[in-house]
């Protein structure tokens, strides 16, 4: 066990650097970028309206006040650290002052709800079908799925979810194309609203399948022809093991360790959020609020949701780490 | 089987959820009663935010300001329903003093705010007085700029005095997309920070009040006020959706599908594409012109604007001869896929301006001429529009109108004629040689020229772009295109560009006065280079002609006949010096349904108003609309 916490304390120091330095990046990232958020915010309060040239410049001014920015860039280091050790990352510059946090905290449920069930369902499919696979090799059956999940596989995504979306919103319109749930539905608890939710997440979940389907597909298949011509494999099926048996406890379960450390990066980076699956279906969520804080020059935001991202994918790593030496044997002896 | 049971089982969820769908894309409200819009805002970040006061804190064209907020004026940019002008909260027009350092105004009686208080002066002095003490506000800085005093002799009566002269003040609260709006004085004095306060649910002047909207920002659902009777829009009859809902309905390809099936009734803007397959599939669509170009033209004059600050811009003749390398044509194809209406002059060729402008002055520009020190010659081809239209005729037959009159409003009149010969002359009497293929300044350096566009946020122009920077590039200017996406704005504000395609031109559209935009050309207002510049002279140009022009449009009154001879002063003054090369009015394919509602605005028979639907003016639409029979 004193092993055990060495391994843990040292995984422990290697999350909070990652996050320390993916932190500073973002920093540094958002505040080298050419949009000025105060620029933006004039343009877009006198791009179509009377503009007085004595009054934008009085405006600027205030806004440089309002928005907090008119120490350098050494003060705005200072003030990002201070707010973050509070879990505070002030307001947000294209939704002023609504708070960053108010922003991420009502787009993260719609995109971890998407995220969460695609990506399982992805994982669970393409891992039971492709373990099926490579265990019956012959049956034709698995071989066309498999033929299919590959040809999936390098299609790009938009094409895919144009695909469904013309296929199932205009040829056969039986699916909505766009939100979250049904215009005007009130949202609760209630069957109407949760059939709404289903509804809509048909399309966007059902795209992330597809393409994702191919890569667990071939991987387990992979592992799995890999797994079956090990010696303890051979040797069950000369004792008369049954075939499903073997299956399922011999190889599956040994060919699921890279898997699961493949799952856990992918929930880890749901929190990145579905740029395009979020652009194409106009389902609300964490990408659309990325994208829109990037072309408002609004680095608070911005950085808000980059910080999430990180905190996420390097805890699910650091979960994976703590978590295999209690699944693997092979790694709690090292 | 159990493999099978489970497909099964899906199909049949699937199915149930899908006839659940055809039920409807609205809940609990009369598809038949709802009229169904595009914001082209997108989403809104900070849906329950309807302080439209503080600064871009909220959406504006959610439906809040086209059918909740009101001010004094409107000026409609096509005819109006009533005239271009109309008193909205106002009883009558702007009464200035001699000197236009005082304004007053006589405001319209019986009017209410959606709960029951009536709007009087008090409203107008509390909206004034707190954006002249609250830094920050949306208008706070134009107030602060101009504003010595506010007082109210009367309940309907409010009188301003002004810092200084100004002709134009009431510019400030006359609608051209949006105006200052009116503050509630009884809800904002109890609000605390004005800054913070997200005025949820708000409380109107307009014809609507807030139904529902969706926390994560798609969509707005406003509904007729009961009281509509006590609202300025009456005078011109009931408003005819009882709901109006504002949405975002995605990427252009997805309001077209979202338009063929009949589930968004008016699409703000997509793709010429996208125009052309709806025109084509759907027998309900249409937009403001009845056929070719459909699109409607803002009062907005897209236009290669040049930085008169560089060096090798500051010579006439060099940008005379870049406009000599562009082939209107050939641009209105790549960019508009020929759907542009295109203008030589610095007036967008819409709304009362063709009237105004392009047709009066059509005869000083067929005899203008340009002389290039070995020749002189005139410049201007009036058959160019007739030319895209016959271009076009083979491919889209019926859909080109053929009377001289309607393809000079849909296509534009003429524009200047390509003349490679002319433009080498130009450039070599300001000192640019031709070396082999290629050209050089003056200074001996290659004569490269950047243009910035906006990329796929703008793709219309992007390709104008593109297309430009070819010619040029066929005459031996090493010329390109640079992609700015998000930082257009940026780098145009710090003139960190050499060409850019983009507008420093905006009218009023109906009324022929070119204070708003024209005013902020005067050089007091040209920045340093490396500086910001404030909106709209982005190309720098300054010159003492143009000064006195605005000078003498700054004495003269809103309505004075003169004002529109100095408009023409300065549409000869820019054609003379070409500081930027105007292109063609900004075209937007607003495409409407006709299946639930008619009486929609249309070119031919009903030009009362602008379709696109973020612009406030389109609150005249909604006593038009009727439902469909």
């Amino acid at each position: 066990m004193p092993g055990y916490a060495a391994y843990l304390l040292s995984r422990l120091g290697q999350f909070v650097l990652v996050v320390f330095i993916g932190m500073n990046i973002s920093f540094i990232v958002t505040h080298s970028t050419p949009i000025d958020p105060v620029e933006q915010t004039i343009a877009a309060a006198t791009q179509y309206g009377s503009t007085n040239p004595e009054a934008i410049a009085l405006m600027r001014q205030s806004l440089r006040e309002l928005y907090g920015l008119e120490g350098g860039l050494g003060a705005q280091y200072v003030a990002f650290w201070r707010r973050i050790a509070v879990g505070d990352f002030g307001p947000s510059l294209s939704a002023f002052p609504t708070p960053v946090a108010v922003l991420v905290g009502r787009a993260i449920p719609w995109t971890v709800g998407l995220l969460v069930v695609s990506t399982v369902l992805t994982w669970i499919l393409g891992n039971a079908l492709g373990g099926l696979a490579g265990y019956y090799r012959k049956n034709r059956v698995l071989r066309f799925a498999g033929i299919l999940a590959m040809a999936f596989h390098p299609i790009p995504y938009y094409i895919v979810a144009f695909i469904l979306l013309i296929t199932f919103g205009y040829l056969w319109p039986v699916l909505p194309i766009s939100g979250g749930y049904m215009m005007n539905m009130e949202r609760g608890f209630n069957l109407g609203f949760i059939m709404s939710l289903l509804e809509h997440s048909i399309l966007p979940i059902l795209s992330l399948v597809l393409v994702g389907l191919g890569g667990w597909f071939m991987g387990m298949r992979s592992l799995v022809s890999n797994v079956v011509t090990e010696d303890y494999v051979t040797y069950a099926e000369l004792g008369g093991v049954s075939r499903r048996r073997i299956l399922v406890s011999y190889v599956m379960r040994n060919a699921l360790v890279p898997q699961v450390t493949g799952l856990a990066m992918s929930l880890g980076a749901i929190f990145n959020g579905a740029i395009i699956t979020e652009q194409v279906f106009g389902y609300p969520g964490i990408g659309t609020l990325l994208v829109s804080a990037v072309h408002a020059g609004d680095y608070s935001l911005v950085l808000g949701i980059t910080s999430v991202s990180i905190v996420a994918v390097s805890a699910a790593v650091l979960m994976i780490d703590l978590l295999y030496p209690l699944l693997d044997p092979r790694v709690r002896a090292r | 089987m159990r493999i099978w049971r489970a497909i099964v089982t899906f199909v049949v969820a699937v199915s149930a959820i899908a006839s659940a769908h055809a039920q409807g894309s609205i809940s609990k409200l009369p598809r038949r009663e709802t009229l169904i819009v595009e914001n082209p805002e997108g989403t809104i970040k900070n849906a329950g935010w309807f302080n439209i006061w503080a600064i871009n804190a909220g959406g504006q064209s959610t439906g809040l300001h086209q059918l909740a907020m009101d001010t004094f004026w409107y000026i409609d940019p096509q005819r109006g329903l009533d005239g271009v002008w109309d008193n909205s909260l106002a009883s009558e027009k702007p009464i200035y003093n001699a000197d236009f350092t005082e304004m007053t105004v006589k405001l319209r009686q019986g009017i209410f705010w959606s709960d029951g208080k009536e709007f009087t002066a008090d409203d107008v002095v509390y909206t004034i007085q707190t954006h002249m003490k609250t830094p920050g506000l949306r208008w706070s800085a134009a107030v602060q700029v101009n504003v010595a005093d506010i007082s109210a002799p009367d309940p309907y009566t409010v009188v301003f005095k002004l810092k200084k002269s100004n002709s134009r003040f009431h510019a400030l609260f006359t609608v051209r997309w949006n105006a200052m709006w009116m503050m509630p004085k009884h809800v904002f004095e109890k609000a605390g920070d004005l800054l913070k306060f997200a005025f949820d649910p708000p409380v109107t002047l307009g014809p609507y009040v807030l139904h529902s909207y969706d926390p994560n920002g798609k969509w707005f659902i406003w509904q007729k006020r009961q009281d509509w009777q006590r609202t300025t829009v009456a005078r011109f009859g009931e408003p005819g959706p009882r709901y109006v809902a504002y949405i975002d309905p995605g990427p252009p390809d997805k309001r077209v599908i979202a338009q063929l099936n009949h589930e968004l009734d008016i699409i703000h803007d997509t793709s010429p594409e996208g125009m052309f397959t709806l025109a084509k599939q759907s027998k309900t669509s249409h937009s403001w012109f009845k056929g070719f170009p459909y699109a409607h033209p803002d009062p907005t004059l897209p236009a290669v604007i040049l930085n008169n600050q560089l060096d090798m811009f500051k010579n006439r003749d060099v940008r005379w001869a870049l406009a000599l390398l562009i082939d209107i044509k050939a641009v209105s194809m790549a960019s508009y896929r020929g759907a542009a209406t295109i203008s030589a002059i610095g007036v967008p060729p819409t709304g009362s301006h063709p009237e105004y402008y392009h047709a009066p002055l059509e005869s000083w520009l067929k005899d203008f001429e340009l002389d290039t020190g070995k020749r002189k010659f005139k410049p201007y081809d009036p058959t160019l529009g007739r030319q895209i239209a016959d271009m076009l005729r083979p491919s889209m037959t019926e859909q080109i109108p053929s009377d001289p009159e309607e393809i000079n409003r849909a296509f534009g009149r003429g524009w200047w004629k390509p003349n490679p010969q002319a433009a080498q002359e130009l450039l070599e009497r300001a000192g640019f040689t031709k070396r082999g293929e290629r050209w050089f300044m003056p200074d001996g350096k290659p004569f490269t020229i950047r243009i910035t566009v906006e990329g796929e946020l703008r793709p219309v122009m992007t390709r104008a772009g593109s297309m430009i920077a070819q010619q040029w590039r066929q005459f031996g200017i090493d010329a390109t295109t640079i992609v700015a996406q998000g930082s257009l704005v940026d780098r145009r504000n710090a003139g960190d560009y050499e060409a850019i395609i983009s507008w420093s031109v905006e009218t009023w559209g109906g009324h022929p006065d070119l204070s708003f935009f024209l005013d902020s050309w005067h050089s007091q207002f040209v920045a340093a280079p490396g500086k910001a510049q404030p909106p709209r002279n982005w190309q720098r140009w300054s010159s003492p002609e143009l000064d006195r022009i605005i000078e003498q449009i700054r004495q003269t009154g809103f309505d004075d006949p003169k004002g529109l001879e100095l408009g023409r002063e300065y549409v000869k003054l820019v054609v003379r010096e070409m500081p930027t090369i105007p292109l063609m009015s900004y075209n937007v394919f607003t495409v409407m349904d006709d299946t639930y509602w008619t009486g929609y605005p249309s070119a031919e028979s009903a030009p009362y108003t602008d379709p696109v639907p973020n612009w406030a003016n389109t609150k005249y639409m909604m006593v038009r609309l009727k439902p469909r029979q």
